[in-house]
């Protein structure tokens, strides 16, 4: 599904991402660690088509399409979900607005009809239950005065609307306590599917327990340095990240 | 720097044409006034963004052509010159012609409506474009309110596409009495491919304890010039909810006094303005903060794309002895163009010591991180703009005071919004 070919990319003058590759395939949920500085987030943005991002090397390819040429909202319409470490409050538009218009962005793209006002707003609450929101945030300003949690029960809830091909979740699970961790994890392994693959960016494997991962790889400096089974998270988390960084640069 | 001057010899030709000859001393000393008095320049300090020299072309070409009024053959239709249909009593001002006749409720309760040709007022030396008004109105329309009313009074000033360059000039007065209450809704339009000034004055008297809840529409045609002025004397615990939208038109200037002379009034005054390639909006308000306690708060927003000009003067005197004054100002604007320019500029002159005063002013660009959101999301980039355009504009068009015309509002906006970004998409692909 997602093919990437010793990717480069810099932001400004710095060089971030510097030879990386990955490969993942439908159905798989990899993780991706690293320590803070690593490359994980601009991994992210950049395969979600971030344009203050310069990719100066490699190939991306997603499903048969070279994913670089495509503009962000060609990437979303074509399946590619970013969940936002950081989303974005939107005074103004409201929820219900936003996941409409994205679920209709796709839908068109499908050469199908826009989704059906009734039939939306079911949809929406199910999803919404299933998540432990209100519903009462369809109609408020998009993260406007949201929590640090019920901003990524936002993001997972727009992820359910899509259900894209390719999930990015990018440190979904920081900051949140073990209530709203368990919720979003619930709503990440709802989505789990053999047609559908999760990439997690983490910074801890707090999220793993819930969420198990067929994959785990480690970034450092740009480039993954090790990959493996879970067991590689639990090894991470007991040992640090200093080992793979010396190993990586010695 | 020397600005163009009226024909003045012209212009007292036309004005001895114009009809109900009773209003003839006024304009008279009206005219003397402004002979001596002239336009304001660019050199006067509130002046200093906006050269009228336009208006003063236009107003000459028009005493060239003969300085006649337009006669209005047919009484124009509401639903046809705005869009939605507000359930409201509505009075016309069509090509400056005063209509005292409402449409829409023949039995219009709790209001008296006259002209001003009734009873010709005294000349008032006013502003000099108050002035002009004076010397060159036809007639003017007086309403008066006496109890609550349960539907907007709207009153349509239309100027329809003459076949010469135009003039015209509108004069209303509203008084709302004591403990009334009452919708006002204010909307301009013009069509015509011709050049066409019109000049407007309002005043609005509240009295004690009454509630006035005022929506000022304007929606010109792109070649158009308006200015105006709304003079407001709020009485005692009188209570004022004013929202203005601009949306048409070539240069607009539109003044705003609020005179607070009476403890315990509260009014706010918001505004909306969209500019593209060619505009010229100016916003100067003034609030005269007399006594105390009274509360003022203005809220103005603009959203500003192609080469055009806004300004934004927000003044506030808080005079001697006006304790317990709280006045609060702020000015948001949205660029999208480099082209685009704001002077924004608050006022605050403070002669009193117990008052709360605030002011605020932002000018910016679309949030990128907002925009990259949003077509992470699969919104294409000319759908996220105008999304994030539109949710800048929202706040004011959902505290549109008369809710009435919030739907047409909405309209109005939406797709102002959607001609202005529309543009710039095409802008980009032709660099």
């Amino acid at each position: 599904m997602l093919d990437i070919k010793d990717l480069k990319s810099r932001i400004g003058e710095s060089e971030i991402l510097r030879g990386l590759s990955l490969a993942v395939k439908k159905g798989e949920v990899h993780a991706i660690m690293g320590p803070n500085g690593s490359g994980k987030s601009t991994l992210a943005q950049v395969v979600a088509g971030h344009e203050d991002y310069e990719v100066t090397g490699g190939t991306v390819d997603y499903n048969g399409q070279d994913l670089l040429e495509l503009s962000p909202e060609e990437r979303a319409r074509e399946g590619i979900f970013l969940g936002f470490q950081y989303p974005v409050e939107i005074p103004g538009v409201n929820n219900a607005y936003l996941l409409k218009a994205a679920v209709n962005a796709k839908r068109k793209h499908q050469g199908l009809d826009e989704i059906d006002a009734f039939e939306f707003l079911k949809l929406a609450r199910e999803k919404m239950a299933l998540l432990g929101m209100d519903p009462k945030f369809l109609n408020r300003g998009v993260n406007e005065g949201f929590s640090g949690g019920e901003k990524k029960r936002n993001e997972i809830l727009q992820m359910a609307m899509l259900e894209p091909k390719l999930a990015i979740l990018d440190e979904t699970d920081s900051g949140l306590d073990i209530d709203a961790l368990k919720a979003v994890a619930e709503g990440v392994n709802a989505l789990r599917d053999p047609e559908r693959a999760i990439i997690l960016v983490t910074h801890y494997q707090r999220l793993l327990d819930y969420v198990e991962p067929d994959y785990v790889h480690v970034l450092s400096h740009g480039k993954i340095v090790r990959s493996g089974d879970k067991t590689l998270a639990l090894e991470l988390e007991e040992r640090g990240y200093d080992w793979l960084r010396e190993a990586a640069t010695g | 720097m020397k600005s163009a001057t009226l024909d003045i010899d012209r212009l007292r030709e036309a004005v001895r044409q114009l009809p109900n000859r009773g209003l003839a001393p006024s304009r008279e000393a009206a005219l003397a006034h402004l002979d001596e008095h002239g336009l304001p320049t660019l050199r006067d300090e509130d002046w200093k963004y906006t050269d009228l020299s336009p208006l003063v072309d236009i107003s000459n070409r028009w005493l060239h052509a003969g300085g006649h009024q337009p006669t209005s053959a047919d009484r124009p239709d509401i639903a046809d010159a705005i869009p939605g249909s507000i359930d409201a009593i509505w009075f016309v001002i069509a090509d400056g012609a005063v209509d005292a006749t409402p449409i829409g409720h023949s039995e219009a309760r709790g209001i008296q409506v006259s002209r001003l040709s009734d009873a010709p007022p005294q000349f008032a030396a006013g502003r000099p474009l108050a002035d002009l008004n004076a010397a060159l109105r036809q007639d003017g329309l007086r309403i008066r309110i006496t109890e609550r009313l349960d539907k907007p009074v709207g009153i349509l000033l239309i100027d329809r596409a003459g076949a010469n360059v135009g003039v015209t000039q509108s004069y209303i007065e509203i008084e709302v009495a004591p403990d009334a209450s009452a919708d006002l809704i204010e909307y301009h339009v013009s069509d015509g491919e011709q050049d066409h000034y019109a000049n407007s004055v309002l005043t609005l008297n509240i009295g004690e304890a009454a509630e006035v809840r005022h929506v000022r529409i304007q929606n010109r045609a792109k070649r158009h010039v308006q200015t105006g002025r709304t003079s407001v004397v709020p009485g005692r615990n009188a209570a004022l909810r004013m929202a203005s939208y601009d949306l048409g038109g070539a240069l607009i200037r539109n003044d705003i006094d609020i005179d607070l002379g009476q403890p315990g009034a509260d009014v706010s005054f918001d505004g909306l303005y969209l500019a593209g390639d060619g505009q010229h909006i100016d916003n100067h308000t003034r609030v005269d903060h007399r006594v105390g306690p009274a509360t003022s708060s203005q809220e103005y927003r603009g959203i500003l794309n192609g080469k055009c000009r806004c300004v934004w003067n927000g003044k506030a005197i808080v005079h001697k002895g006006a304790d317990g004054t709280d006045a609060r100002q702020a000015n948001h604007n949205l660029l999208l163009s480099e082209k685009a320019e704001i002077d924004a500029k608050p006022e605050l002159e403070i002669y009193a010591d117990d008052v709360k005063c605030s002011h605020g002013t932002t000018v910016g660009q679309l949030d990128e991180k907002a925009l990259f959101y949003l077509r992470s999301r699969g919104l294409g980039k000319n759908h996220a703009t105008r999304v994030l355009t539109h949710a800048f504009a929202a706040d004011l068009v959902q505290r549109a005071p008369v809710t009435a015309v919030t739907g047409t509002i909405t309209d109005l906006v939406e797709s102002r919004l959607g001609e202005l970004i529309e543009a710039d998409f095409i802008a980009d692909l032709l660099t």
